[in-house]
């Protein structure tokens, strides 16, 4: 008896596991499959059109040469429709679970990126740390392709943009399943990096702000620098104070605080942080009391206008950039279900205070 | 059939043997004639001749000796030069006496016998373990002599608590096997269990391993070993010291320990040979090795036909340029070369070892480069199944790694069927199969189910020496303590 019950329950768990799989379990060799390294999605009145970014050979096999890129189109009503397009004019099965990239044209984000995100987040295939990035005043497709023209390998510099990225702030927001996460949250804008094209290669100069999920503004980098500050993301940070003597913001740390009286809020910036001499070009010894604390009152100064920039950005266009509506949901729960019903028409009325905690240590010169 | 101690029974019984030595032997002074048995080449006979034939010759207090109790009792109190001399009175016992290479001294009207144990034949000296040498340790290895091999326990532990007790299995074979056991420390219901196992075994002959083997196992349907066995005296004498039981059988050159846990499969001597952190660095690669062995032909058969979103993009794309043009599927390459690859090593096992070592240089290197050119399998499938295969053979124990090579292709059949969800399938079902295992009343799996801390201590980790206070409460109930 105990066998046979130990064999049932061995056969459910089987069954368990295998309830929802499709009848051949989805069997799909690898070399059979195209893998798209970058999906580029935009709109125009006829619609979606998805771009998909191949690498056509090349990679392990030396007898391939070198990998080349190809873009394939699918066009459609909606991003759904398009993407199954672009299967069936893909020479092979697609797949989505390789897209490290995904760009989304001018047009699409006015239109709205929760169209583009919704079927993307239906995929279970799909690489949820994927990344996306807005092409400013350009179709993503075209962005691709004069890529491609200009001999750029557009998934090489899409990987050192993230790689810079990287060595700047600490995580990445544009992330997918952090931009689904921020979707949920009504009350705040969405912040997407931008792609502006640069001889031959890309850079991401700052943040495209979406109203309502829908491309409201392109910032420009210190205001975008101020907002990663605010959201204390900052790994490493150039501020260049004076033109004789360059910093590197080496640590940094925010801290956020709220206070609501009477609907009345006070939003506290605290920031600790710290700096390391990177470039002196001038006979003058800087490492004196005075040119130190002279140096520290220049930095908190830089931070002070970088932030404030931000800040007046969000005040004048009343857009909740720095997510202030989930730190006061947080911090004064109750306070939140009245603040909520106004909460557009009251960010321009947050008051903000500043505190810098700065301090520049020296670094080592070699020899 | 008469089963009186006589010289004609044994004359009528041995009657076509020609190796049997039957000689009339006339006693020296007194007109007494007892009768030799014995099987030529299992007795020394010059020691048959010096200890007993010489004295019954020459001796001249043969002149007062007038009956054979009297020449029986004579020469059991000195009269033969022989340490080792006993009275037989039981026909079978004689038979056995005899054929296990004794001399035997018949006396009809007594219708009893005296054997001298004058036992030699040819052995293997002892000489360093063959499967597991180490380079800091004891070089000496059990051989084909159960009586060399106890007494090379015995050597180890000098023990009063150390037991070797002599039993005999096989109809036909009769072949002498010993169960060795420290009483004050070992189980004794585990003791009086393997010793009715060994005493109701009901087969002609234990020619193999495999013949004791089954018998002694719990669970003798289970791929994986539910006993253990070594070469090396030193193994068999720390599991003594922990409780277990060792089972020595005549003609097996190793000794088999019980109970058997898979944790013990896992160690090597080298591991208490060297520093405990080189040794738990060791037996963490030993598990890495048996993950990758059992599950890695079938993560890539998965990962490439089924969820390829789970290897990084790069390997993914360098997989699929190294599979263009290859006409067979991912599963197809896996189990193909995983089927080669085991024929490859018994036909290097069946091979002289000069011709082996061409083979394996043909067969991995000629046909396996030959195959990868030809497009006949990628080479990332090639890369895989070798990474398999050799780590298999880190694993310690070979009935383990036989085992786990049979695990393999099942995983690689599931992953090739399900995906992933039949690894994951495959997995719940092996681990649920090794921890329904039993060994002795001790869990297969044990002490990684153990609730007892103190039994951790040498399971992944090797902990220092110090830290090995007590014994398993399950091995050895009644004495834990080792050290204080």
């Amino acid at each position: 008896m105990k066998r046979i019950l130990c064999l049932i329950g061995k056969f459910l768990i089987v069954v368990f596991l295998f309830t929802g799989c499709t009848h051949d379990m989805s069997r799909k060799e690898i070399d059979e499959i195209n893998l798209i390294r970058v999906l580029a999605i935009d709109y125009d009145q006829n619609g979606y059109t998805l771009s998909a970014l191949f690498n056509a050979a090349g990679g392990a096999d030396p007898e391939a040469g070198e990998a080349t890129e190809e873009i394939t189109k699918g066009v459609g009503k909606t991003p759904y429709e398009a993407y199954e397009d672009l299967k069936a004019k893909a020479t092979k099965s697609i797949s989505l679970g390789h897209t490290g990239y995904f760009l989304i044209g001018d047009a699409a984000a006015e239109n709205g990126i929760d169209v583009c995100l919704d079927f993307l987040s239906r995929d279970e295939t799909i690489k949820m740390d994927a990344l996306f990035y807005i092409t400013k005043d350009s179709k993503a497709a075209d962005f691709m392709e004069k890529g491609i023209k200009n001999k750029q390998k557009i998934n090489e510099d899409l990987e050192a943009i993230r790689q810079k990225q990287e060595d700047l702030v600490t995580r990445n927001d544009n992330s997918l399943v952090n931009l689904l996460n921020e979707m949920k949250q009504t009350y705040s804008s969405v912040l997407i990096p931008y792609l502006v094209p640069e001889e031959s290669s890309f850079l991401t100069p700052g943040y495209a702000v979406f109203d309502k999920l829908k491309l409201r503004d392109y910032l420009d980098e210190d205001t975008s620098t101020g907002i990663n500050f605010i959201k204390d993301i900052i790994r490493n940070y150039p501020i260049y104070v004076e033109n004789q003597v360059g910093l590197m913001v080496s640590h940094s740390k925010t801290n956020l605080d709220s206070k609501v009286n009477d609907n009345r809020i006070i939003i506290t910036i605290k920031v600790d942080f710290e700096s390391m001499v990177k470039e002196v070009n001038t006979p003058e010894y800087i490492f004196t009391s005075k040119r130190m604390n002279d140096l520290v009152n220049k930095q908190n100064q830089y931070l002070y206008e970088v932030i404030n920039m931000a800040v007046n950005y969000s005040k004048a266009t009343g857009q909740d950039v720095f997510q202030i509506a989930r730190m006061i949901e947080k911090q004064n729960m109750k306070k939140w279900q009245e603040l909520k019903e106004n909460w557009a028409e009251m960010i321009s009325s947050i008051e903000y205070k500043y505190i810098f905690n700065s301090k520049i240590s020296k670094s080592f010169i070699l020899g | 059939m008469d089963k009186t101690i006589s010289s004609a029974n044994l004359k009528a019984l041995f009657n076509k043997s020609g190796d049997i030595v039957q000689r009339p032997l006339n006693v020296a002074h007194s007109g007494i004639i007892v009768h030799l048995f014995g099987v030529d080449g299992l007795m020394n006979t010059m020691m048959l001749d010096e200890t007993i034939l010489q004295p019954l010759s020459e001796n001249e207090n043969l002149k007062n000796i007038k009956s054979e109790k009297e020449l029986m009792q004579f020469l059991l109190e000195g009269g033969a030069y022989h340490a080792f001399a006993s009275e037989v009175t039981d026909y079978d016992l004689l038979l056995r006496y005899i054929l296990s290479g004794m001399a035997a001294l018949v006396f009809d009207q007594e219708q009893k016998a005296l054997i001298f144990d004058v036992r030699t034949f040819d052995k293997r000296s002892i000489s360093e373990p063959t499967d597991e040498g180490v380079m800091k340790g004891a070089k000496d290895s059990f051989n084909e002599v159960l009586r060399t091999n106890t007494v090379l326990i015995r050597r180890r532990i000098r023990s009063e608590y150390l037991v070797i007790e002599q039993l005999n299995a096989g109809k036909l074979s009769k072949t002498d096997i010993a169960l060795v056991y420290l009483s004050n420390v070992a189980d004794m219901d585990t003791v009086n269990r393997i010793r009715d196992t060994i005493n109701n075994l009901d087969i002609d002959n234990i020619s193999t391993p495999a013949f004791i083997e089954e018998y002694l196992m719990d669970n003798n349907k289970s791929i994986f070993p539910q006993i253990m066995y070594t070469q090396r005296p030193d193994r068999i004498s720390a599991n003594l010291s922990d409780g277990r039981v060792a089972v020595v059988v005549d003609g097996i050159p190793f000794v088999y320990i019980l109970p058997c846990q898979l944790p013990m499969l896992m160690q090597s001597p080298e591991d208490y040979a060297n520093h405990y952190f080189i040794g738990s660095s060791l037996r963490v690669i030993r598990y890495i090795a048996m993950i990758l062995t059992t599950f890695l032909p079938a993560f890539y058969i998965a990962s490439t036909t089924f969820q390829n979103q789970m290897l990084p993009t790069e390997i993914a794309l360098s997989i699929q340029q190294a599979k263009q043009n290859v006409p067979f599927s991912s599963a197809s390459e896996v189990l193909g070369l995983l089927i080669a690859f085991e024929i490859l090593i018994e036909a290097g096992l069946r091979l002289p070892k000069t011709v082996g070592t061409a083979m394996s240089i043909l067969g991995g290197l000629v046909v396996g480069q030959s195959a990868v050119e030809a497009k006949i399998v990628s080479p990332t499938v090639v890369v895989i199944v070798a990474l398999a295969g050799i780590a298999g053979f880190i694993l310690p124990n070979q009935d383990l790694s036989s085992g786990i090579r049979v695990t393999r292709f099942i995983m690689a059949i599931l992953a090739a069927i399900a995906g992933f969800f039949g690894m994951t399938a495959g997995l719940i079902l092996l681990i649920t199969h090794l921890c329904s295992l039993d060994n002795y009343g001790v869990a297969y799996m044990s002490p990684f189910v153990d609730v007892e801390t103190s039994n951790h201590k040498d399971t992944l980790f090797r902990f220092p020496i110090k830290y090995f206070t007590k014994r398993s409460k399950k091995i050895a109930p009644e004495n834990r303590v080792k050290q204080k």
